[in-house]
């Protein structure tokens, strides 16, 4: 823990150098996610590649958006200070919920005319289908994915809308209308994230019951998306956006939500294990059979400690969570053990027994392709959105609370000079 | 017996959560050690003001959870397994799955035991009477007012200069409390 977070920070850091880089990254990504997608079109098991990779990459980056819609919610809910200087990053992070709308595209594709989704076909399906078909069938998943971006669309957007007109007039107006769509939002969001995540996820196999997938994902979504802000604001703040309102004390309380949601996703990726494995049931216990075989059984066990025990014994000291020798490395391996998650979840469900060296190869640089494509645009997103409005709220009611000023209230002042 | 003696210390009050703060930088500045803050409220930053550092509590609380962790797993290997072998669902004797959620119960009791215990040795407490409860004065902690106390067993202490500094840092009222 030799560098940690001061109150003073060395030199500014200028990343304008930088800023073509996220079109480079999605265009060349682009082009690998297209040559996944065109040598799919002839071949089914390179299809099951191109559709595994890419829901991946696509559930991956949801998650930063759900995750940071998440946290924008709750600070109004709690009426939090902390997170007020951090506010607008999020705020810019899930509006960018229309674009992942956008790569979802293609996955509604897969599913009209492709077989990833076993529910998609009629042949030989058991009870489960007919029973879940009402849920599962292409009209209903069209309709519910169109809604369920409309939603987070509206609810983001609105959010931000508040949020920018409070910067110009500093209504208290703006922070009710923010509170209101807080209130309802977060009953909105805990549904349509279960949605999201049964519809495009577990729908993979849809046998498989499993009531918590909703918050599963939820758990990992939020718990990657903090480790995405404690980076980034360790950034705009190097680059001087957010120097003057984010303390060490902002970044105690990001790690220490980070640590929380470490425990929290712990708990309920081992409370769904853990009721599939006591009840022992073949209808649910299939679904981690099939994640015990080959590699997957290394994967699952890499995900019980690299999720869990690492983070977690690597943050449980607090000053751990100021020490960037800690934190920053903690950042990127949140990355990849959330994305090492969502595969856990994705990709054993194709049957990959066929499949040879050459898949899974390609299966590698469709996974980079898809990854990069979407990761270069919400960058390229959240950069333009970063350039055109203030880096922070800028007449948030608890503005002067953050930097830890103390503003007399108007009535106190008022009765004191009424007093002399 | 010299007129020190009689005092536990020096005693200042603050009406505003920040005036109390800049005071206690100022008496952290000093280099005063056995000094302490009383606020009716918790007060974010005071801990930094103060120049604490992290408290040695978690100490206690890891080695508690700790024991409460593995101590539960011996515990349930030793009954179900190792004494008194008992099949319950086809399942192992001793399983990590099983025997999870005990043992998690029993880190967060032994955690919480291990804060308890630590917080009340590190503290030095219980202890049956503080000078500061017998302050008229310094029972408004626990409505609206703010205090410093730096006892007389400081080192740094000095009756006029902490006096002084007291004042200096805007206190309207510094009192000598009696032991």
């Amino acid at each position: 823990m030799k560098e940690s977070i001061g109150a003073n920070d060395k030199g500014r850091l200028d990343l304008s150098g930088w800023a073509h880089w996220p079109d480079r990254i999605w265009q060349g990504g682009a082009a690998l996610a297209a040559l996944g997608l065109v040598a799919g079109w002839f071949s089914g098991g390179l299809m099951d590649a191109f559709a595994a990779t890419y829901i991946v990459a696509f559930m991956f980056y949801l998650s930063l958006v759900l995750g940071s819609l998440f946290l924008v919610l709750i600070h109004h809910l709690f009426d939090s200070y902390w997170l007020v200087p951090l506010r607008r990053l999020l705020e810019h992070l899930s509006c960018q919920a229309g674009i992942m709308g956008l790569f979802f595209v293609p996955i509604l594709g897969i599913v009209l005319f492709g077989s990833a989704y076993a529910w998609t076909q009629p042949e030989g399906q058991d009870h489960s289908w007919h029973v879940k078909s009402i849920m599962y069938n292409p009209v209903a998943f069209t309709i519910m994915s169109a809604l369920l971006f409309g939603v987070w669309h509206w609810l983001a957007n609105g959010l931000r809308r508040h949020s920018l007109a409070q910067d110009n007039t500093g209504a208290a107006a703006a922070t009710h209308a923010m509170r209101r769509y807080a209130a309802g939002g977060i009953f909105v969001f805990a549904f349509t994230l279960t949605l999201g995540a049964f519809y495009w996820m577990k729908s993979l196999e849809h046998q498989w019951f499993s009531t918590m997938y909703g918050v599963y994902y939820f758990a990992g979504s939020v718990w990657v998306t903090l480790a995405t802000v404690y980076v980034l604001t360790l950034v705009l703040r190097r680059t001087g956006h957010l120097a003057k309102v984010v303390s060490p004390s902002t970044f105690k309380d990001i790690g220490t939500l980070f640590f929380a949601f470490t425990v929290f996703y712990a708990y309920i990726a081992f409370s769904q294990y853990f009721l599939i494995w006591n009840a022992n049931i073949p209808e649910e216990t299939y679904w981690y059979v099939k994640r015990d075989q080959g590699l997957w059984h290394g994967v699952g066990l890499l995900l019980i400690f690299g999720h869990f025990f690492v983070p977690f014994l690597l943050m449980l000291r607090i000053d751990a969570k100021l020490s960037l020798t800690v934190m920053i490395p903690l950042g990127a391996w949140a990355w990849l053990m959330h994305y090492t998650d969502m595969s856990f979840n994705v990709i054993p469900a194709f049957d990959w027994s066929q499949a040879g060296w050459s898949v899974k190869l390609f299966g590698l640089l469709t996974a980079v392709g898809a990854m990069a494509l979407m990761g270069g645009a919400l960058a390229r997103f959240l950069l333009r959105d970063l350039a055109a409005h203030p880096p922070y709220p800028q007449r948030d009611p608890r503005n002067a609370e953050t930097l830890n000023v103390y503003v007399e209230p108007l009535s106190a002042r008022s009765a004191r000079s009424s007093e002399e | 017996m010299n007129g020190e003696d009689l005092h536990y210390g020096i005693l200042a009050e603050f009406d505003t959560p920040a005036a109390t703060m800049a005071a206690a930088e100022k008496v952290r500045d000093q280099g005063y050690s056995r000094w302490d803050v009383h606020s009716p409220f918790p007060v974010h930053g005071m801990d930094e003001a103060m120049g604490l550092k992290n408290s040695q509590v978690g100490w206690f609380a890891f080695l508690g959870g700790a024991i409460g962790f593995f101590g539960g797993n011996l515990m349930i290997w030793y009954m179900n397994s190792f004494d008194y072998g008992l099949v319950v669902g086809g399942k192992p004797l001793y399983s990590a799955f099983s025997s999870f959620p005990v043992c998690y119960e029993m880190t967060i009791l032994f955690a919480a035991f291990g804060s308890l215990f630590g917080m009340l040795i590190l503290n030095r407490l219980p202890r049956l009477h503080h000078p500061l409860l017998k302050n008229r004065r310094f029972a408004q902690v626990t409505h609206d007012k703010f205090y410093v106390v730096i006892e007389c067993d400081d080192p740094r202490y000095d009756q006029d200069d902490t006096h002084a500094l007291l004042r200096e840092a805007g206190s309207r009222h510094v009192e000598l409390v009696r032991d």
